[in-house]
């Protein structure tokens, strides 16, 4: 029951920012969709390796994967169904936090919560990389295949 | 005579589908790209070379004995991913079609106005966003509501802050201060409960994803110069809204 409301306010949650950036109307839901799914794989894996880092990073990539998938299935760009996806995942409870670590003088507790904001920032980098080299990969080698 | 005519519409055809992917937030190697097939799909283009910054597109194509070069600088930044699927769609067209250069010139100038969403439906969902995004953080339903309805002040102002100036690390610093600020107020006055999660919700509609996912591509692909400095703005982004933030933390619950 708890994936399933995550999975729907991720979904709305989405559908929000996708509307937000002015993606064309027939994508909105496919986007929302990779959204949703990118954020209940963060969720779960969030919840087995106790680590929100990796879990940011196989979000990413399930973000990216599935944005891939529909950018060849819909002949779209694919940042239009990555982008809307990948927002809820970016960092904004870890600069809060950290911003408020910062005004206690807690200093300690700022640079790791800091730390690990940014090394979320950049596995959600490193998500988008390995997915769209993997797609890459993939049309290459069916290009070869077809030659 | 004809072809230096027909050349130079074309170059200035492909600079004007450049500038308007680039100028609303597509990754500098698909702008690029798209530049060098719309150029390349005509036969009398012998040699086409796009470079392209986030800052400006420089083009130089060859015809005949003959090169012309173009330099446009892009200046606003605003994101409208679906002017990207358009020119995207356009270009597949042009390739594909015989369409004439001046045909494609007004498309393109049509797409160039096109507004895919009225601006009330963008604040509104803005809204929706950050109001749900403080749900799936584990809120209560009117925690959420206050989110809500700051998120739409907060989008309101950065629309309106980018019109009068395009500085946007002044626009995110008061965007987001003035969403702490009524979060902070809506705590005061019994409207919601939890600050945290309303200011976690009201500044999700502020966060770089945009830069980030531009800067990873574009980086992906070895365009190193755009992605650090798609890389940069997104840090400075993220600096704004956190002093934005605990700017008026400060001032209301003292400390440092």
């Amino acid at each position: 029951m708890h994936y399933i409301m995550q999975f729907i306010y991720s979904f709305l949650s989405t559908a929000g920012f996708a509307v937000f950036f002015n993606i064309p109307r027939d994508s909105v839901i496919k986007s929302s969709f990779c959204g949703a799914a990118g954020w209940v794989v963060y969720v779960i894996s969030n919840e087995f390796l106790s680590s929100s880092i990796a879990g940011t990073l196989l979000a990413a990539i399930t973000v990216g994967l599935t944005g891939e998938f529909m950018a060849k299935r819909f002949k779209k760009p694919a940042t239009i169904f990555t982008i809307p996806g990948i927002i809820p995942l970016v960092p904004g409870a870890g600069m809060y936090y950290t911003a408020l670590a910062v005004i206690d003088k807690n200093f300690a507790n700022a640079a790791e919560l800091g730390t690990e904001a940014i090394f979320i920032a950049l596995a959600i980098a490193i998500g988008i990389i390995v997915s769209s080299s993997i797609s890459r990969a993939l049309t290459n080698l069916n290009l070869e295949k077809s030659k | 005579m004809e072809t230096k005519r027909e050349a130079k519409r074309l170059l200035s055809m492909a600079i004007l589908a450049g500038k308007i992917m680039l100028e609303n937030g597509a990754e500098t190697y698909r702008v690029e790209d798209t530049i060098s097939r719309i150029c390349n799909a005509r036969s009398f283009i012998t040699y086409s070379e796009p470079f392209v910054i986030p800052t400006g597109i420089l083009l130089a194509i060859g015809f005949d004995d003959n090169i012309l070069t173009y330099i446009q600088r892009t200046k606003s930044k605003t994101i409208d991913l679906n002017k990207i699927t358009l020119v995207n769609e356009f270009s597949r067209n042009f390739v594909n079609t015989e369409m004439t250069i001046d045909e494609g010139y007004r498309y393109l100038e049509v797409i160039d106005r096109k507004i895919a969403y009225p601006n009330f439906v963008n604040v509104l969902f803005g809204g929706f966003a950050g109001g749900f995004f403080s749900l799936l953080f584990g809120s209560s339903f009117i925690d959420s509501i206050c989110a809500f309805i700051i998120s739409m002040i907060v989008v309101k102002t950065n629309n309106i802050l980018d019109k009068v100036n395009n500085i946007f690390f002044i626009n995110n610093f008061i965007a987001a201060a003035l969403g702490t600020l009524l979060a902070i107020l809506s705590v005061k006055l019994g409207l919601g409960n939890n600050m945290d999660k309303i200011i976690i919700g009201l500044i999700m509609p502020l966060v770089p994803g945009v830069a980030i996912t531009n800067a990873a591509r574009d980086s992906m692909l070895g365009d190193f110069l755009a992605g650090m400095s798609r890389g940069l703005e997104a840090v400075i982004v993220a600096l704004s809204v956190a002093f934005g933030v605990g700017f008026m933390l400060i001032i209301f619950h003292g400390g440092m």
